[in-house]
């Protein structure tokens, strides 16, 4: 048992590496492309700076270690996001907006999913500085562009909004367990608890926290919202919000789940998830949190959204890329150029070493280049090749 | 699978669940009690049933390999529920909680604030939860099986187990002394598939909300 890796972490092996990395350059580049400016924040930071902002259920998730230098505890970072924000609030200090990605792996000492890896690879991106639904209306878009260069299959992007339960909460004056507690039977959908819990409510309150685990839905289910909650303001722009989101995204798959609040002790605003890809949970995680910033120090408007890579390219066909070419190790003149050549079309070329014959098939190699009437042909790697592909 | 898969254990949960299916247009096409078949067919080409344990059946939901399940809540509350959501209670297969002891046994001593017990049990959430709410110090013996035993031949002080008639108890010459909690079987969703697949499994979910008996 020497050599067995501990559960849920995994080495990544050819040809699935190539799809993880080929992806992730994908989506960077993508990143790139819309203005998202790439930070590389440490693997372990001092814990009080992972943990800012975050909830116990992170603390629960990080592997803990003490800094032999300061006697501090270090964390090794579950959770790319609070890093990024403290990148925003104090190394950059930009006063508008600032747009960052990200990708690294990440620890947790316990799988966040069933099928979850103990080491995702996180990447995600970040918008800072705008409070207004365009912020919310971009990073979705983005969102969708991961999706749509991910090839998810039949994937949906489904809408929350934090502020309807803090409004609903907020006027029934309950303490932080009473709270919590709601929180986690409204993310069950479990209608029978709740309905007890809420008996001892106000009417108005009671029969809108029993109405949010039933809204869910395609975009209607904001119009039945606004027949059975109550039009108190803060609702009333929570709502609205969700509208004019809804209506800013047309052609993509968007649904809405109003009693999706999922990490709702630090969102503050609409929040998201993408399902797809056969997955039995949400593939990407997302949303608004105002309120980080200024646990950092300077408060700033932000959203954004994250997923594990690994995941995410497990869930995906497998791309048909064609494999690599054999090139011999000496030949007539312009070899050299050849290979050049067909290095500078992409294709991967591998230059034979004495003494292996018969074995090329494993390094990938299902076509050979052969000297042929004057010049350089590339043509399917005979014997082995064939065996192999 | 593109259509819909409902997880189900064998016995009362299946029979009492019958009623449920068939207000969906469901009718299973085999009798889990007669057939070996683990995925039994149905009238309706895209409905499959998987007959699982019924300890499991949260496990394959959380895990998509069924899109809705039928669960107790006593199954439900070990579980945990990560991943799933647990929309409808449906009335069916209830039954009790109970702490039960052997006839002359001194519970409500045993049981003070601070004092000490030993309680074997399948149901080792539901008991830690309910001994550390009272102050009791407990010490879980977990067993898979013939709960009753236990405290006959001195493995443990009290047992936690379901109880529906009491038969059981009576027969091993034991009492229920304590209710915990009261259970009935809910339907589990997928959270993925209710988002992915709400074409499909909200008119089931209705149906089967339509057909709950009070």
């Amino acid at each position: 048992m020497r050599w067995v890796l501990p559960e849920y972490f995994q080495d990544v092996l050819p040809p699935e590496a190539d799809k993880l990395e080929h992806l992730r350059r994908k989506l960077l580049d993508a990143f790139r492309l819309h203005g998202y400016q790439l930070v590389v924040p440490p693997l372990v930071e001092y814990l009080d700076s992972l943990l800012t902002g975050a909830g116990q259920d992170l603390r629960l998730r990080t592997f803990k270690l003490v800094d032999q230098l300061s006697g501090r505890t270090l964390g090794v970072r579950a959770d790319m996001t609070p890093q990024v924000a403290r990148i925003d609030a104090h190394l950059l200090n930009r006063q508008g907006v600032s747009r960052l990605c990200y990708c690294g792996a990440v620890a947790h000492t316990l799988p966040a999913t069933l099928t979850a890896s103990r080491e995702p690879i996180q990447i995600g991106a970040e918008l800072y500085g705008h409070a207004g639904i365009e912020a919310d209306i971009e990073i979705i878009r983005l969102l969708a562009e991961v999706l749509r260069i991910a090839e998810v299959p039949t994937s949906r992007i489904d809408l929350g909004h934090v502020g309807l339960f803090r409004a609903l909460v907020g006027r029934a004056a309950m303490d932080d367990d009473a709270v919590r507690d709601l929180f986690g039977l409204l993310q069950a959908k479990d209608v029978p608890t709740l309905t007890e819990r809420l008996a001892p409510l106000d009417a108005t309150v009671r029969s809108a926290l029993l109405a949010l685990p039933k809204l869910y839905g395609d975009a209607s289910v904001l119009i039945e919202a606004r027949r059975v909650l109550p039009d108190w303001p803060e609702v009333v722009t929570a709502l609205d919000e969700l509208d004019r989101i809804a209506a800013a995204l047309p052609g993509l798959p968007i649904s809405v789940d109003l009693a999706d609040l999922r990490g709702y002790h630090y969102h503050s605003g609409v929040v998201f998830a993408a399902y797809g890809g056969h997955s039995p949970s949400a593939l990407a995680l997302g949303g608004r949190y105002d309120a980080v910033g200024k646990a950092f120090g300077r408060g700033r408007p932000a959203t954004g959204f994250s997923l594990d890579l690994r995941e995410l390219v497990q869930r995906l066909p497998a791309p048909d890329l064609p494999g690599a070419i054999l090139a011999p190790a000496s030949g007539p003149d312009g070899l050299n150029e050849a290979v050049r050549a067909l290095r500078a079309r992409g294709e991967i070329v591998v230059e034979t070493l004495p003494g292996h014959e018969g074995s090329w098939g494993e390094t990938g190699c299902d076509r050979q280049m052969v000297w042929h009437d004057e010049q350089w042909l590339v043509v399917s790697l005979e014997g082995e090749g064939a065996a192999h592909g | 699978m593109s259509g819909i898969t409902i997880a189900l254990s064998k016995g009362r949960i299946f029979e009492e669940t019958l009623p449920l299916l068939a207000a969906a247009g469901i009718t299973p096409t085999d009798d889990p009690e007669k057939s070996r078949k683990l995925i039994i067919g149905t009238n309706r080409p895209d409905v499959q049933l998987v007959i699982v344990r019924a300890s499991d059946t949260p496990t394959y939901v959380q895990y998509g390999a069924a899109d809705l399940g039928i669960a107790g809540r006593d199954v439900l509350i070990e579980h945990g529920g990560a991943g799933l959501y647990q929309p409808l209670d449906l009335n069916i297969a209830r039954c009790r909680v109970c702490v039960a002891v052997r006839k002359g046994f001194d519970y409500a001593r045993a049981s003070q604030p601070g004092s000490r017990i030993r309680v074997a049990t399948k149901y080792t959430k539901i008991a830690r939860e309910h001994f550390a709410s009272k102050g009791v110090h407990v010490d879980l013996i977990k067993l898979y099986g013939s709960m009753e035993l236990a405290p006959l031949v001195g493995l443990s002080d009290a047992i936690v187990d379901l109880v529906s008639t009491g038969n059981t108890l009576r027969a091993n010459n034991l009492e229920a002394v304590e209710d915990i909690t009261t259970i009935s079987s809910r339907l589990v969703v997928n959270q993925a598939a209710l988002k992915v697949k709400r074409e499909l499994l909200q008119p089931v979910i209705d149906a089967f909300a339509g057909a709950v008996k009070p």
